[in-house]
């Protein structure tokens, strides 16, 4: 209690307890408050006890059973589910590589382009970039299904007009490319976000320090790998750090262009639409859901982030000048 | 000051007003109201008319349809029913799932319930029966399976409808010759491929519902012969189906039907209302059975109707679901149910809509039996129903012969199934 009011200004130690509770410090506590109170019953509370029930085997009316880590024991190791959700982690990892590969870099590369002086119509070029990103992605989703139609597609429209027939692949139904083709639409709808954030970190590096690397005799490409990239290494992590977060908890991407089930052959099956038909759906055509273990898989995917993020902001804090 | 007591009044009055009119409360004039929780959102006109009817027979008693997004039902219907909060009356899923919702203490037990044993054969109450014979639903609709056909492709190309599974390749031959898709099916959504294509064709293999008892008691291993024929014809299949099969939706094969670029379909009766209104004539035939065996028809146990063990108006609700049962009830049901969805008590009724009767006309002379994996195959991992659907994308992508999409099925069922469960 000393030390805070100490640190506040207008509080003094001698003015004791009851002032500091009635004028000065009521209304700082107060406006935390509310943030406080929904963070506390929207967030926290809901988080805690989905890490509970993942102890509990559900037995519907009759309430629910302590089992311990029978949920985690059996999302690990036991026959089917096991594989399921190994393969469901892997798939994850996939999808989130190839946004950090394909969405990132083009986010840098358009980031890049854009804040360059000599570009003319930037504007018109950022809102077209960040359009996608503005539209639902049941929405996107399904435009590119269509688009991506072996019947009726206008892509295999346009490979077999170019007498490239042999390329025109049933894309959405061959396991060993579907789920390629689902991260790459998916980085096509979020490469705006990227690509903002990278320009609004490009346009606070003060001007000086291109005008010092320029007298310096420095060339563009110096200027890039010493200069812009050093500065906006922290921002490299942020964007990197919500890429992860993002397509960890990825699921509508696939609902919509795949289905529930990762189709073809569990081929796109995610976290995300794992944990849909573990814990909220069931699995069709019963569709009785497990929540243990729903809750098992959702607390483990909460670890992965944390440990994730950790890990990624390690990485690219900026080195102190 | 009064403005703002007024405001407070107000917004309390609207914060309250769902609990004073959710369901099952007794209006003021002494109508009791019942909801019903559906997945049939598509049919909310039909079955409004309906419980119409059944309130202007019995005046003190109306009955709200409250239908869920179809996929989301059996997991909102549960937390309903967890939180207290259920419909009244419900559409209970047939088999496990709604065994499973009667065991966890849901369903009412309607033991007693006197049109249930009078309208109702075994066979039809069996899908709603525990396994010692407690009914926790009223049978309330059937669904079938069939082949639609393109009658106008048929007629241009000479064809008629095929008597055995040969035939029916020949027509597919004939038909992909002149440069029409013969058969719509895709395999992107997964479940058509095993519940109205796998599972329409294999009872003609397996013999019907005798060969399926035969499986589930243990008396035929589930890679024999039969099983792997089944699965063969599943192979015939794949020069036939469209371009890019493994990726074509259940959509896109309706559309590929309906526009007619495809001239058949594995398909069941509830689509019957998809294809009004398209510019060229159709009908169904049933899968035809290979050369000297009899045929036979999936006709499925789609959908019960159960009552919420914990309801305010047992009486009440009881009432409907014997009057579903009568002749009254099974007269009103034939003409308000959806096109292609069946009454399945034994009064006799007419239906008006001839392509219903066309799918009904498939059951003379023919076995009929539920979906294969239904009746015993959801209780463990992996469940008979994913064996049969993934060994039959196998079998259709090549990945599998039918050979090992049989054994696949005898390993994986051998894992936890019991002949005797």
């Amino acid at each position: 209690m000393m030390s805070l009011s100490n640190r506040i200004p207008g509080i003094g130690p001698a003015r004791g307890k009851m002032v500091f509770f009635r004028r000065e410090v009521l209304p700082w506590v107060g406006y935390l408050l509310p943030a406080l109170l929904i963070y506390t019953v929207f967030m926290a509370y809901p988080l805690l006890s989905s890490v509970k029930m993942s102890f509990y085997a559900s037995q519907g009316a009759a309430g629910t059973t302590f089992v311990g880590f029978d949920n985690y024991i059996r999302l690990f190791t036991q026959g089917e589910q096991a594989t399921r959700y190994w393969g469901a982690l892997g798939n994850t990892f996939y999808f989130f590589f190839i946004h950090m590969i394909v969405q990132n870099i083009l986010g840098l590369v358009f980031a890049l382009i854009l804040s360059s002086p000599f570009q003319r119509g930037a504007g018109i070029y950022r809102t077209i970039i960040f359009i996608p990103a503005t539209l639902a992605v049941l929405v996107t989703g399904y435009l590119w299904k269509l688009i991506l139609n072996p019947q009726w597609g206008a892509v295999n429209l346009i490979l077999t007009r170019m007498g490239l027939e042999g390329w025109a692949l049933a894309w959405l139904g061959e396991p060993k490319v579907a789920l390629t083709v689902i991260s790459l639409v998916s980085s096509w709808q979020w490469v705006g976000m990227p690509t903002m954030i990278f320009l609004a970190g490009l346009q606070t590096i003060p001007e000086e320090l291109f005008e010092a690397a320029r007298i310096d005799g420095a060339s563009g490409g110096q200027v890039l790998r010493h200069v812009k990239l050093p500065l906006i290494l922290p921002i490299m992590g942020i964007v990197a750090v919500l890429t992860f977060v993002n397509n960890f908890n990825a699921f509508d991407v696939v609902f919509s262009m795949a289905n529930v089930n990762g189709a073809p052959m569990y081929s796109t099956d995610l976290l995300g639409t794992l944990f849909y038909r573990v814990g909220i759906a069931g699995q069709h055509p019963v569709g009785i859901p497990d929540r243990g273990l729903g809750a098992a898989i959702a607390t483990v995917t909460f670890f992965l982030l944390i440990a994730g993020v950790r890990l990624m902001q390690r990485l690219t804090r900026s080195k102190e000048v | 000051m009064k403005k703002s007591k007024i405001f407070v009044l107000v917004l309390v009055a609207l914060l309250a007003a769902p609990a004073l009119f959710a369901g099952g409360k007794a209006e003021s004039d002494g109508t009791v109201v019942l909801t019903m929780g559906s997945w049939r959102t598509d049919d909310v006109t039909q079955i409004n008319a309906l419980l119409d009817a059944f309130s202007r027979s019995h005046p003190g008693i109306k009955i709200q349809f409250q239908p869920t997004n179809p996929p989301d039902y059996n997991a909102t219907l549960r937390l309903q029913l967890e939180s207290g909060t259920g419909p009244d009356l419900m559409y209970a899923r047939s088999y496990a799932t709604g065994v499973q919702l009667f065991e966890d203490g849901y369903f009412a037990d309607l033991s007693g319930l006197s049109s249930l044993e009078s309208s109702y054969s075994v066979g039809s109450r069996s899908p709603w029966s525990t396994a010692d014979g407690t009914p926790f639903a009223v049978p309330f609709v059937a669904v079938s399976h069939g082949v639609y056909y393109n009658q106008d492709i048929f007629a241009d190309l000479g064809l008629a409808v095929p008597a055995t599974w040969k035939e029916f390749l020949d027509v597919c031959n004939t038909i992909k010759n002149a440069g029409i898709i013969p058969v719509a099916n895709g395999l992107a959504d997964e479940w058509d491929i095993a519940e109205v294509v796998f599972m329409s064709l294999a009872p003609n293999y397996i013999g019907g519902r005798e060969g399926r008892l035969e499986y589930e008691s243990g008396r035929r291993p589930w890679n024999d012969d039969a099983v792997v024929a089944a699965f063969s014809a599943m192979a015939d299949l794949k020069p036939y189906l469209p371009e890019g099969f493994q990726a074509i939706s259940y959509n896109d094969s309706n559309a590929l039907f309906a526009t007619g670029q495809a001239a058949m379909f594995f398909d069941g009766s509830w689509s019957i209302g998809t294809y009004e209104g398209v510019d060229f004539d159709w009908s169904v035939f049933a899968v035809p059975p290979p050369a000297g065996k009899p045929g036979h028809v999936c006709f499925h146990a789609d959908a019960g109707m159960a009552m919420n063990r914990a309801t305010a108006h047992p009486e009440e609700a009881k009432l409907f679901l014997d009057w579903l049962g009568s002749q009254e009830g099974a007269n009103i049901l034939a003409n308000t149910l959806p096109t292609g969805f069946f009454p399945m008590s034994n009064k006799a009724v007419k239906i008006s809509d001839p392509h219903a009767n066309a799918f009904l006309a498939l059951n003379q002379g023919r076995g009929t039996d539920v979906r294969w994996a239904w009746p015993r195959l959801f209780g463990g991992e992996p469940s008979g129903y994913e064996l049969m659907m993934y060994g039959s994308i196998k079998v259709i992508t090549g990945a599998s012969t039918p050979r090992q999409a049989a054994d696949a099925m005898a390993e994986g069922l051998g894992k936890w199934y019991k002949p005797g469960m």
